[in-house]
């Protein structure tokens, strides 16, 4: 990484500490990932942006609260970031995915807490990551309970909003988060001073629309056997999504579908065309966060779809376009984004729907539910999951994880047998 | 005659599970009900007879785990294990289930307990001081209104509604009485006997007698003349539900020797200051006034929970607070580090727990407990 300690102390944040987080990084990434043989060039982006993950959208960060913008952190795909943007405001989805911040967190949480929730608390109050800091306001939600709670520890160290997400799916829950919707408006006019036109939110829409569309048609190539891109690099361009520039995010994945298409054509693939292919769904894998990947792959199973929060979740379904007034907009956005299936909601058929879907647009061999550790929500409704697909005649595979080494031995294991039982 | 009452609310359960079953026989309806945000109001003006059914016990646990996870809150996993086991005559006689989305767990087990009964969910928001939420909640009231007289075949007026909210406000004065017995030093009733008699409630087939028991035993309770330099703890109970099967913690805190001598917990005194106006024009937005008001960790942020606590402590006179978790409850878990940080500024010691319905840690949990005890300056 070059040298941003200069940035990085205007942040406030602890340089020593943070040191041993950029000296682990290149290993862990090139192990991971420069491994792998016969990548798109296309990943260079994304390999450039990790290799400087500290330092080139931080510093972008800065440059805009410098010309007087705001910056949001975000932690879940149900907050609207189009509000956000057609204020001038940037959102930056900010999900802990390591190890290295989850003792911080453990600090104010119970350490029989999600990894995810610990290691994104963890990550602000101890000072170990620019991203954080460099957040004017924090956008809660409701989600889940761990989180819930979380954000009111959180409230004492950053001004933050919590969005209140309906559990259900109802026309009144759709209209209740059409208000939470408007209620964020206002909040984010006021911290912004901008106010919101619909002009402004119809370009956001369209904005995060075509940066929808982009990760769609990545997701599209994987389709194909055999497949053009990893699913580690598929994975990583999501993870790189949530927080990059939504403009730069679209530009860089469509150009690298221009070269995945190019494969396709070509029949040329990163697995052999009878390679296992396998779907991950469950709980988001946050970067970085590349473990269940990093097995399935190691083992020579493609991933070839995720249907998570940084997978499908993330992107299927875009706003209407048609709106030209906010009423008519915040509805376009109430709809589409309650179309996204999480295991908050209850019941939430439309998730399995989606699983099964997906199983048959990817032709998936077997599908493995991940959960991080302590998520009531996707632990429970695994149940459900597997249920549906061991009634279809679908292999499937429970796996119960959290960020740290400790139980890579045994997942690597568990994983192998259940490749090897697909492959009879 | 004290002591004949106590024993008599230690029968509640087997004289009514009788009971009961005649009314059923008698075509009553019975509707089982899992947590203090149910308006049972609404199930008493149906004709119907509400029972509590958090599962308390280990026993189903086991049978739970083969289809929930096993990292998950034993009350859920009792409860669902009792279900799907039938080894509850109380879930077994019901004819409606109404659970609530209160907790992650609670919300996802209702959609597998659907296979075995018919469960209607309530919709609790998670922030209660928005109007937004208190909108959505009158909804709620009023949707659970209309499938209990689907369920139930029955109509529910606003007069037999009105009649419930004053047996039900008369029965939380009756235990908030009891509870207060407590604020004497030494306490009357210890919290073994406390937990008894607030516990027997869920199985009652008969409000007006239990109110009528309950009122009783205030009148009939004595205070004990004082031995000055002798007393023990006095111990706040907070956190998670705790029912008979459940009391590990209260029988080993008073076991070495302290008193529990209030709960501020479900099962507790946590609802009994909120009664439901009865001068109120709209029952509905009355009640709903009443429930979202309840201090559970389930709504963020929960600062009625730090007012009651910061009241409590100084009424009760405490010594020291033990806050207890069942294993795998976010809401509480998180919450512990503001309740922690309200009892430390106050001075007092506070322990909190996490634990199960196992007996495997009862050693560990004493060790920890007399520790506590210890630091209590008397």
């Amino acid at each position: 990484m070059a040298d941003y300690r200069e940035m990085w102390r205007s942040l406030g944040m602890d340089l020593e500490t943070h040191d041993l987080l950029c000296e682990a990084l290149p290993e862990a990434f090139g192990g991971v990932y420069l491994t792998q043989e016969n990548r798109p060039q296309g990943m260079d982006f994304y390999d450039f942006v990790v290799s400087e993950i500290h330092g080139v959208r931080p510093a972008e960060l800065i440059e805009h609260r410098k010309s007087g913008g705001k910056v949001f952190g975000t932690f879940c795909v149900y907050v609207p970031d189009e509000i956000i943007f057609a204020a001038g405001g940037i959102a930056a989805g900010l999900c802990g995915g390591s190890q290295f911040w989850v003792p911080g967190g453990e600090k104010v949480l119970p350490a029989n807490t999600c990894p995810l929730i610990k290691a994104s608390v963890g990550a602000r109050l101890d000072k170990t990551c620019p991203f954080f800091l460099a957040a004017d306001m924090f956008v809660g939600e409701t989600t889940c309970d761990g989180k819930k709670k979380a954000w009111e520890i959180l409230a004492n160290e950053v001004p933050i909003h919590v969005i209140n997400i309906p559990q259900m799916k109802r026309d009144a829950d759709i209209d209740f988060f059409k208000g939470e919707i408007m209620n964020f408006i206002k909040v984010v006019e006021d911290f912004t001073g901008n106010k919101i036109t619909p002009e402004a939110l119809g370009e956001s829409i369209k904005l995060i629309n075509d940066k929808r569309k982009a990760l769609q048609r990545v997701y599209s190539s994987r389709k194909s056997a055999p497949v053009p891109i990893s699913g580690k690099d598929a994975l990583l361009v999501t993870q790189i999504a949530f927080y990059d520039d939504p403009a730069r995010c679209a530009q860089m994945a469509n150009k690298l579908c221009d070269e995945l298409e190019e494969r396709i054509q070509q029949k040329q693939g990163v697995f052999p065309e009878n390679a296992p292919r396998i779907m991950v769904t469950g709980t988001p894998m946050a970067i970085p966060n590349w473990k269940l990947h990093h097995i399935i792959e190691s083992a020579g199973a493609a991933v070839v779809v995720e249907e998570s929060c940084t997978g499908t979740r993330y992107f299927e379904n875009l706003v209407d376009e048609q709106g030209t007034t906010i009423e008519e907009q915040v509805k376009a956005l109430a709809e589409r984004y309650m179309k996204t299936n999480c295991a908050c909601f209850t019941p939430n058929p439309g998730r399995i729907d989606d699983i099964v879907r997906l199983v048959e647009e990817y032709k998936v061999d077997g599908v493995i539910d991940s959960t991080l550790q302590f998520c009531n929500l996707y632990s429970t409704e695994s149940y459900l999951v597997k249920k549906e697909l061991v009634d279809r005649g679908i292999p499937v595979l429970h796996i119960e994880t959290d960020y740290s080494d400790s139980d890579y031995g045994q997942l690597q294991t568990r994983v192998e047998a259940f490749l090897e039982m697909l492959q009879k | 005659m004290r002591e004949e009452l106590i024993e008599e609310f230690s029968t509640v359960r087997e004289v009514n599970l009788m009971r009961i079953k005649e009314a059923k026989d008698d075509g009553r309806k019975v509707v089982g009900i899992y947590c203090t945000y149910c308006p049972q109001e609404l199930v008493l003006a149906a004709g119907a007879i509400p029972v509590g059914l958090c599962g308390t016990s280990e026993a189903p646990v086991s049978a739970a785990e083969e289809t929930l996870p096993r990292n998950l809150c034993p009350l859920i996993k009792s409860s669902f294990g009792f279900a799907i086991t039938d080894t509850c005559p109380f879930f077994h006689f019901s004819d409606l289930i109404i659970g609530e989305t209160t907790c992650d767990g609670k919300k996802k087990m209702f959609e597998i307990m659907q296979d075995l009964k018919p469960v209607h969910i309530m919709q609790l928001p998670h922030l209660n001081n928005t109007r937004a939420s208190f909108d959505l909640w009158v909804d709620e009231i009023k949707r659970l209104k209309l499938r209990i007289e689907d369920e139930l075949n029955t109509v529910i007026t606003d007069e037999a509604i009105w009649q419930a909210v004053d047996m039900i406000n008369r029965e939380k004065k009756a235990l908030k009485a009891i509870f207060d017995l407590n604020r004497a030093d030494p306490p009357p009733l210890s919290g073994m006997e406390l937990l008894t008699v607030v516990w027997s409630r869920n199985f009652s087939s008969n409000k007006e007698e239990m109110i009528g028991r309950f009122n009783r035993l205030v009148d009939e309770t004595e205070y004990h003349s004082q031995e000055l330099g002798k007393l023990a703890p006095r111990v706040l109970l907070t956190g998670c539900p705790v029912g008979l099967g459940s009391e590990k913690v209260i029988r080993l805190t008073e076991e070495l020797g302290a008193h529990v001598v209030a709960m501020e917990n479900c099962s507790g005194y946590k609802t009994l200051d909120l009664l439901t106006d009865t001068e109120a024009s709209d029952p509905f937005v009355a009640l709903a006034e009443k429930y979202l008001a309840i201090p559970c960790s389930c709504m963020s942020p929960n600062n009625y929970r730090m007012d009651l606590l910061n009241s409590m402590i100084d009424d009760f006179r405490i010594d020291a607070v033990i806050d207890l978790t069942w294993q795998a409850c976010h809401t509480y878990n998180v919450e512990a580090y503001h309740v922690g940080k309200l009892v430390k500024q106050k001075g007092l010691p506070y322990l909190h727990l996490e634990s199960d319905y196992s007996s495997s840690d009862l050693e560990s949990l004493k060790v920890r407990i007399e520790a506590m005890l210890e630091m209590v300056e008397k």
